[in-house]
């Protein structure tokens, strides 16, 4: 080995070079070998549903592989870029794109699991139909077979109520491939349809952006590393963006003081210089005690505030008139001192900036939280500066064609009467052809989906659609859920495992895993692109979903044709390229998509959002004071809204686990390795209170359901406060969503069409079983 | 000092995120249980705060290993650059070497009842490239350094809770983790 090379391993910059054909002598592992016996074995009926068994020995890195364009598609900040490296067609191992300054060479737990993916041996193979939803009688049928049954119901509910009002999607972000959108293409493809809109996940805190500054545009987070005070508010990087977290080090190597305010110990807070356990969902409070100290002090930026904002005077006396900073430390709990500090600080380190945690808008006042916030950010004139800003997420990266999303109804087809746009946070192009202006789809909340299934008559919903979404795992109240889904005649669900929605339904359809489609993929945090290449052939009968909405179009055209307007057959290579237009081209300075075989490009943004300071708000200003707001039922000014009222013993927080997203990647084999079981964490006080020890099975119980699991004593929560991560263990019947309802926020319905749901004010009791 | 890679762990930098061990679990699909790198979080006398603090461990290459010095048949076998290597081929699954280390590197495997452990990804260091691990770590909190130059002040060879072996000189180094200031709750 020379001495340059050494020089590679030794630098904590410098990442991997190229692969270079291997050196190694080695024999590998018969690991192909027995992939390639069991998709033979899997093409016989009734196909192996249990662990392959490996021959041989050890599998080492051997060289002269053939790589691959892969991306993440997870609801992920990091929306990382992969690197495949495949060897007689199959993923032998993966690793983070180099070229991706943010990526850098690497991934997380979650995405190394990936090489797992394909060739688990839960995974779905087939297209099953289930004797009995819930009993796990379940029979492999063909794909003719499947399309078939789910044809015939669509057909059928078209004739009964004139319409396909009847058949409603749930989707969401369980792939955020940008070909994914054929899903709702597919049901644009059929009809007009009941639609679940909105999104669980961040739309409070849009929608207040959108009223501050006229868009949610954050700062390019690789910026971080210029801020002189980092505040991360509500959000845990360490596990929900592990590339970010070097920008964070970076920014304090260079002096800045960075401070997490969370009501949890977060990994992240266990990294700050200093961490606040503010009380859940006072954090607008806080805010707002720090704004009537900056104000009194007079170390707001009056020229920034007089030049490019408005309403700022209004605001001023709102702060004088009902705000103190006794009051802020009493509601928030944080001493006055501590805030006066804070306040000072921030005020005076130039530039400041804040990351705003979606969990902080996860709450019955999060919209005004976030406004709080921001108001805070632009008050001390942050807003537009390089290592500034108030950081939220983006979408200025994300201006594809949707050629997969714009499909066309049917001639005659008949929907809700008149025009009505469908929202939605990624629903960018919204339908305007002539047909279009005489019915529309049927909208409902996404984060009311049992409720709205049990109210919604005339016609009910007859048939359900799920994908890229697992409703019993991440939808609210899930006793409710298993109501609603009575009601249903028919629920159709394209998955990969067999999770509990997919127990709920009567048919299943295999989708492909990222390795097995083409696909684009960006990101609403940093401002990278990649392209997800074709690295394997789909693996047993999976198909991606529009291959599925193609197969599903042919059925029914053969057997009412013209009653599907969606191409039967497409070539998903096309279908990515579709997506490309010379805009996206020249914002991520390509000639062509192919530009991106050799690496993830990143856009050709200025790296501070705002940094003209052209607002998007009707008066092109920063506005503290938004009229917008109030049309749509909120303050004008970014006003403390009250906390929702306690209503059981103990508050109840239900964030991610490192280990997963939402219900993906616990269930895998891999991922069982290092995270077996799931833990509620309790206080060693509550713990006394309850005579509950370390260990001990307890129940989490409230007015909607209960959860039973394993105690584990910490003070990384606070003493009138449990903690359960939310994930899907397939061999346990733990899920979060017995205890957490479904109240809404207060705002969203503004840009994503439906309000958000407050996650993070949820209440419940414990007691030792 | 002659030549002896090591990993260097900055338990300051770690977020126990367990990138580094599914990114080894990635490159060589060990079977279940058979895990080479773990990601092991401190007890609360060492960080009071359950969870929040770790130390990644796999392999130590000692300087002087005892899974060499055990093993009957000489499937270990020790490289210039320091690395450990086990020879699985000529492995006959005796366990000496298991119940010899006292940082349990070496695990067993059933499916080929034979012994295997962390290889440093010397393949991939003779291409090149740096071990899965370290290059998976998002936050450079794994690094491989040499030994004969490692220079990084405040840097331990036995942090509280790792066990010390001097007469093995495990060829790992770590920098402690911080506590943040923490601002608490009035009201509670």
């Amino acid at each position: 080995m020379n001495n340059h090379k050494e020089e590679n391993f030794m630098t904590t910059t410098n990442n991997a070079a190229e692969v270079q054909p291997g050196s190694c002598p080695l024999s590998r592992r018969n690991f192909v070998k027995g992939l390639l016996a069991a998709g033979l074995v899997a093409n016989l009926p009734c196909g192996l549903l249990r662990p392959l068994q490996s021959e041989a020995g050890e599998i080492v890195y051997g060289g002269d592989y053939e790589t691959f364009r892969n991306a993440c598609p997870r609801n992920c900040y990091d929306t990382c870029s992969i690197k495949t490296f495949v060897k007689d067609g199959v993923v032998q191992f993966i690793e983070g794109a180099t070229e991706s300054t943010f990526t850098r060479g690497g991934l997380c737990v979650k995405g190394y699991g990936y090489t797992r993916r394909p060739y688990s041996p839960d995974r779905i193979k087939y297209p099953m139909v289930q004797e009995g939803r819930g009993s796990g009688n379940w029979k492999r049928v063909s794909w003719n077979e499947a399309m078939e049954r789910i044809a015939k119901k669509i057909l059928e509910i078209q004739d009964k109520d004139g319409s396909l009002l009847g058949m409603a999607l749930s989707k969401y972000s369980g792939n955020f491939g940008i070909t994914n959108y054929g899903v709702e293409g597919m049901m644009s493809s059929l009809g007009y349809t009941t639609r679940l809109t909105g999104t669980p996940c961040w739309p409070a805190g849009i929608d207040a952006q959108n009223f501050d500054m006229g868009d949610m545009w954050c700062n390019d987070p690789e910026d971080m590393v210029n801020a002189r005070y980092v505040i991360l508010w509500g959000g845990n990087a360490a596990w929900n963006s592990v590339h970010s977290v070097k920008y964070v080090y970076e920014a304090q190597r260079r002096g800045a003081k960075i401070v997490v305010i969370d009501p949890l110990l977060t990994q992240q807070a266990a990294k700050a210089d200093e961490y606040w356990q503010i009380r859940t969902s006072t954090d607008g409070a806080l805010a707002l005690g720090m704004a009537r100290h900056i104000l009194d002090a007079k170390l707001y930026d009056r020229d920034w505030v007089m030049a490019n904002s408005i309403g700022f005077e209004e605001f001023a006396d709102y702060l004088r008139g009902n705000i103190t900073v006794e009051w802020a430390a009493k509601e928030s709990g944080i001493p006055a001192a501590n805030i006066i500090a804070l306040a000072e600080e921030f005020a005076t380190a130039k530039p400041a900036t804040i990351w705003l945690g979606y969990g902080l808008q996860r709450h019955v006042n999060g919209g005004a939280t976030v406004r709080a916030i921001d108001a805070l950010v632009a008050m001390t004139g942050n807003v537009g500066k390089i290592g500034g800003g108030a950081r939220y997420g983006h979408l200025r990266t994300w201006g594809f064609n949707y050629h997969a999303l714009l499909q066309k109804q049917p001639e005659g087809a008949k929907g809700v009467p008149g025009k009505a746009e469908v929202k939605g946070d990624f629903h960018f192009a919204g339908g305007d052809d002539a047909a279009a202006l005489s019915y529309s789809d049927r909208s409902l909340n996404i984060n009311k989906t049992a409720q709205v299934i049990l109210d919604t008559d005339d016609p009910p919903i007859r048939m359900l659609w799920v994908a890229c979404k697992n409703p019993f795992s991440q939808d609210f109240d899930r006793n409710k859920m298993i109501k609603a889904f009575e009601k249903l005649e028919m629920v159709v669900t394209v998955d990969q495992f067999f999770n509990e929605t997919v127990a709920m339904s009567d048919i299943v359809l295999p989708v492909t895993t990222l390795f097995e489609e083409w696909t684009i993929n960006a990101s609403y945090w940093h401002y990278w692109l990649s392209i997800n290449e074709r690295a394997i052939q789909p693996m047993y009968e999976a198909k991606s979903d529009i291959q599925i909405a193609a197969t599903l179009s042919n059925t029914m055209n053969e057997l009412r044709p013209g009653s599907c307007t969606f191409p039967t057959e497409i070539d998903s290579r096309e279908w990515m390229i579709k997506e490309f237009n010379q805009g996206i081209y020249d914002l991520f300075g390509i000639s062509s998509w192919e530009d991106l075989k050799n690496g993830p490009a990143k856009a050709k943004m200025h790296p501070a959002s705002w940094h003209d300071l052209k607002f998007g708000t009707p008066s092109g200003k920063y506005e503290f004071k938004s009229e917008l707001a109030e049309q749509w039922g909120n303050k004008a000014l970014p006003e403390y809204v009250a906390p929702r009222k306690q209503n059981n013993k103990y508050r109840l927080l239900t964030p991610h686990t490192k280990f997963g997203l939402h219900s993906q990647f616990v269930n895998l084999d891999w991922s069982e390795e290092f995270y077996p079981e799931p833990f509620v964490y309790i206080h060693p006080d509550m713990a006394a209170e309850k005579d509950i020890k370390d260990g001990d099975v307890v129940r989490i119980f409230n007015s909607i359901g209960e959860v039973t699991t394993t105690a584990k004593l910490s003070t990384v929560v606070p003493a009138d406060a449990i903690l359960m991560y939310e994930a899907w263990f397939k061999n346990n019947p733990y899920n979060v969503q017995n205890v957490v309802d479904d109240t809404s926020s207060d705002m969203g319905a503004y840009k994503t069409g439906q309000p958000g749901v407050a996650i993070h004010d949820q209440f419940a009791d414990v007691a030792k079983v | 000092m002659k030549k002896q890679y090591a990993f260097f762990i900055d338990a300051e930098r770690c977020i126990g995120c367990f990138t580094c061990a599914m990114a080894c679990k990635n490159q060589y699909h060990q079977p279940e249980k058979v895990i080479w790198r773990q990601v092991y979080p401190l007890d609360e006398e060492i960080y009071p705060y359950t969870e929040r603090a770790f130390y990644s461990l796999a392999c130590n290459h000692c300087e002087n290993p005892t899974c060499l010095n055990v093993c009957p048949v000489k499937a270990y076998y020790k490289r210039e650059d320091g690395v450990v290597v086990h020879e699985q081929e000529k492995c006959i699954g005796c366990g000496n070497c298991i119940r010899s280390c006292p940082y349990g590197a070496p695990r067993y495997n059933p499916e080929v009842k034979k012994a295997e452990k962390c290889s440093f990804c010397w393949q991939r260091i003779d291409a090149g490239l740096k071990p899965q691990c370290v290059q998976s770590c998002p936050v450079e909190a794994l690094q491989i350094v040499d030994l004969a130059t490692f220079d990084k002040p405040g840097a331990v060879q036995y942090p509280p809770g790792f066990p010390k072996y001097p007469k093995l000189n495990p060829s790992v180094r770590f920098v402690l983790p911080r506590l943040p200031k923490i601002i608490g709750r009035e009201d509670i």
